[in-house]
């Protein structure tokens, strides 16, 4: 019997790794992936071409020729009055500077002839509040000032050690636990929702062209939903170390290759506990993140739970997903149903989300013990380090309702595959499970 | 020897009786006839004998033991509505259902080679089913159905779908697969042909046994003691000297120019005296008695059972 389930996995995975499209995905997702990261970057790169003109119309005198203009913003002092001055329609706008503004706090004005922007808004008030503040300070007469000010000028860099964990493990960094976490929520959402929707379509195809008709006089229905199922799965997670192995393989080569001499040495010194942040050329997180990110068994540990949540979503959401596929007669017929699928989902990484950004509150914590959201809230709240009972119960959790839930679907498939031709509702789905 | 007993098997879904207290007895090396109008409950009896669904009550005793999941292997299950998967190559398909039956691989490619060269389909081996048109898809499953040479195989409308040339192929295949020892159920609407295969049938309707027994005994039972005499001679002379005897006659041509008339015996007259009265007016070539085709025999208990409902 378990030969048969075998028999039927194979041909599930083979079918799929066979199909272009799957070589063609695992070769190009992570490419893709790395163009989503740098595509921010070189947005940023492309915009920042284009330059915002303003006039100024200073009423106190002192502050247009303190306005330093960036690539972004440049300020033109006139002194026209501000009338006059917004008739002209060649610039993006105006600002306007009441008099006495030094002495007590007013309100300037931008006057805009389009869309201004938040950054550009908060950009304007605080250079116009540095330029008062160095004014009014300037106005106390203090000798040396300049000097004074040099010396008060502080610049701390916060290193974080968590004492809760060995020494190898003690240097964190919450920036990539961050990344990491969002990272890790996004793509399991996107395999629970891809593949659990594959289980879906190609059942619905196999009832549809009546190819169940023969396969269950060989096979159980449940065998046949089990090694769909296994099937599918085993094509996910060996996408999945494709990718792993790929981002590991890019990971060991490449990134010692480009990353600067001076670079590494730091990250070795942090390693080794002898760096002083402060003093270091590079950004403590970024050399934090390096450590990490060089930390082979730190790696492998997460890529084995990574592996172990996606299994068990997986095998949960593909049994509600199986049993509305064997229900229907065509995918439009499906979309009502899916909706019990999809809601929870959507809520798994909304959370999973917020769980990254702040791992050990106590909503994110009981979110990861729920089966529906917890293996994407537990992937978002992983990489911060949590406790590892907390990962247990999880995954227990987990895959206790993975059997409960394929023990349901089961009796819904048995019924559904010979049912045609009526769309049936959620309380149809419940009767069917109720059948002896 | 049975091969196959259905004793009091019933099934129920929500709000209808899909099968009530049927039961049925199939003798092994024989073709048995399943039939009875749409939605009779054939389909739920086919899927109790094949282990997927189970009685609600009742026994299956299948080979001289109560049926398990493990005799599917001794199954050849031909569906009406059948498919294959569309995206696979034919040759592997069929190495994969036969596998499912419990065949090894080395097995099934030997036995499906022979197979695809008898049917003259070996060169389909490397090709898509999506490329093979429909019948050439009945063929492979046909195949697939038989390779693995079971005890009991169900047929369900084999030949829908399939050109007369090759309608008739498949037809002396069910027949050699019986010759050779294996016991076939066939269930079909098409009532000519279970007069030519089978030997036994089983009528259902509204989940009940209507009918049941050997087809020649049924067709004879249901028979009302019509006669057709072949003939040379004068059809009218013929007419009028059995007038006295018989009625209802029909007069149709029979092959190389002679006539045939068809005619009701009339009560207390015997077929002697019919053929003596014949013999001195024509020449007679041959005497049959009109079984009833089972067409009608379905027509009739159908229909009757049908009225005594409402």
């Amino acid at each position: 019997m378990a030969n048969k389930i075998g028999i039927i996995i194979g041909r599930e995975f083979k079918e799929r790794v066979h199909k272009k499209s799957f070589i063609i995905t695992t070769i190009l997702m992570p490419i893709f992936m790395l163009a989503l990261m740098a595509a921010p970057a070189l947005i940023m790169m492309v915009s920042s071409g284009e330059t915002r003109d303003f006039l100024v119309v200073d009423e106190s005198g002192v502050i247009a020729q303190n306005l330093k203009n960036t690539e972004e913003t440049r300020f033109t002092p006139v002194t026209v009055s501000l009338d006059s001055a917004l008739n002209n329609k060649e610039v993006n706008g105006v600002l306007y500077i009441p008099q006495g503004v030094v002495e007590s706090n007013k309100t300037i004005r931008l006057y805009t002839n389009g869309a201004s922007s938040m950054t550009l808004e908060n950009g304007i008030t605080s250079d116009v509040n540095d330029i008062i503040e160095s004014i009014r300070l300037k106005s106390y007469n203090i000798e040396n000032l300049n000097e004074i000010m040099d010396k008060i000028h502080s610049d701390v860099k916060l290193q974080s050690i968590r004492t809760d964990k060995s020494e190898d493990e003690a240097q964190s960094s919450t920036e990539l636990s961050y990344f990491l976490g969002v990272s890790l929520t996004f793509l399991l959402y996107m395999c629970l929702l891809l593949y659990g929707q594959m289980v879906m379509t190609s059942i619905i195809e196999e009832k549809n062209n009546r190819v169940l008709e023969i396969v269950v006089s060989s096979v159980k229905p449940t065998q046949i939903m089990l090694g769909k199922i296994l099937g599918i799965c085993s094509v996910a997670v060996t996408q999945i170390v494709i990718w792993g192995i790929l981002i590991a393989a890019m990971s060991a080569f490449i990134l010692p290759a480009i990353t600067p001499a001076e670079m590494s040495a730091e990250v070795n010194a942090l390693n080794a506990g002898t760096l002083d942040a402060a003093g270091a050329s590079t950004d403590i997180e970024l050399l934090q993140a390096m450590s990490v990110l060089g930390n082979g068994g730190y790696i492998i540990q997460l890529f084995v739970l990574l592996i172990l949540f996606l299994v068990g979503g997986f095998l949960l959401y593909s049994a509600i997903y199986a049993a509305i596929g064997s229900a229907v007669d065509n995918i439009q017929d499906a979309g009502q149903l899916q909706s019990f699928i999809i809601f929870p989902i959507i809520i798994g990484i909304i959370f999973g989300m917020t769980a990254a950004g702040d791992p050990t509150s106590s909503l994110s914590m009981w979110m990861s013990f729920i089966p529906f959201t917890s293996p994407m809230v537990m992937m978002a709240r992983i990489p911060s380090g949590i406790p590892g009972w907390e990962i247990a119960v999880s995954l227990i959790i987990l895959y206790a309702s993975f059997l409960a839930a394929i023990w349901v679907a089961a009796k819904i498939y048995r019924v559904g595959i010979f049912m045609y031709g009526k769309k049936p509702s959620f309380k149809d789905l419940i009767r069917w499970a109720r059948y002896k | 020897m049975n091969l196959l007993e259905v004793s009091n098997v019933s099934k129920n879904y929500t709000g209808h009786k899909a099968l009530d207290n049927v039961s049925l007895s199939v003798p092994e090396g024989t073709i048995y006839g399943l039939l009875g109008p749409n939605g009779a409950g054939k389909t739920t009896l086919i899927r109790i004998i094949n282990h997927i669904t189970a009685p609600d009550s009742g026994e299956v005793v299948f080979n001289g033991h109560p049926l398990t999941a493990a005799d599917v292997t001794n199954i050849g299950y031909l569906p009406e509505e059948r498919g294959l998967y569309k995206k696979m190559k034919v040759g592997e398909q069929a190495v994969f259902f036969a596998r499912l039956k419990g065949l090894s691989k080395a097995e099934a490619t030997r036995s499906l080679r022979e197979w695809f060269e008898r049917f003259d389909i070996l060169s389909w081996w490397n090709r898509k089913v999506e490329e093979l048109s429909k019948g050439m898809a009945q063929k492979v499953q046909f195949i697939v159905t038989v390779l693995h040479r079971p005890k009991l195989l169900i047929f369900d409308e084999p030949f829908s779908g399939f050109d007369p040339i090759n309608a008739n192929l498949l037809k002396e295949e069910i027949i050699r697969l019986k010759n050779e020892g294996s016991t076939v159920i066939f269930s079909t609407h098409n009532m000519a042909s279970v007069e030519e295969l089978c030997e036994n049938i089983t009528l259902i309707n509204r989940g009940q046994n209507i009918l049941t027994g050997n087809v020649n005994k049924i067709r004879r039972d249901y028979s009302d003691g019509r006669y057709d005499i072949v003939f040379n001679g004068n059809s009218n002379e013929l007419m009028n000297a059995l007038l006295p005897l018989a009625g209802n006659f029909e007069v149709t041509q029979a092959s190389r120019e002679r006539e045939s008339l068809r005619l009701l015996i009339n009560p207390g007259t015997s077929l002697r005296d019919i053929i003596e009265v014949a013999n001195n007016t024509v020449e007679i070539s041959a005497i049959n008695e009109v079984m009833a085709s089972m067409n009608d025999i379905f027509i009739s208990t159908v229909g009757t059972a049908d009225t005594e409902i409402k």
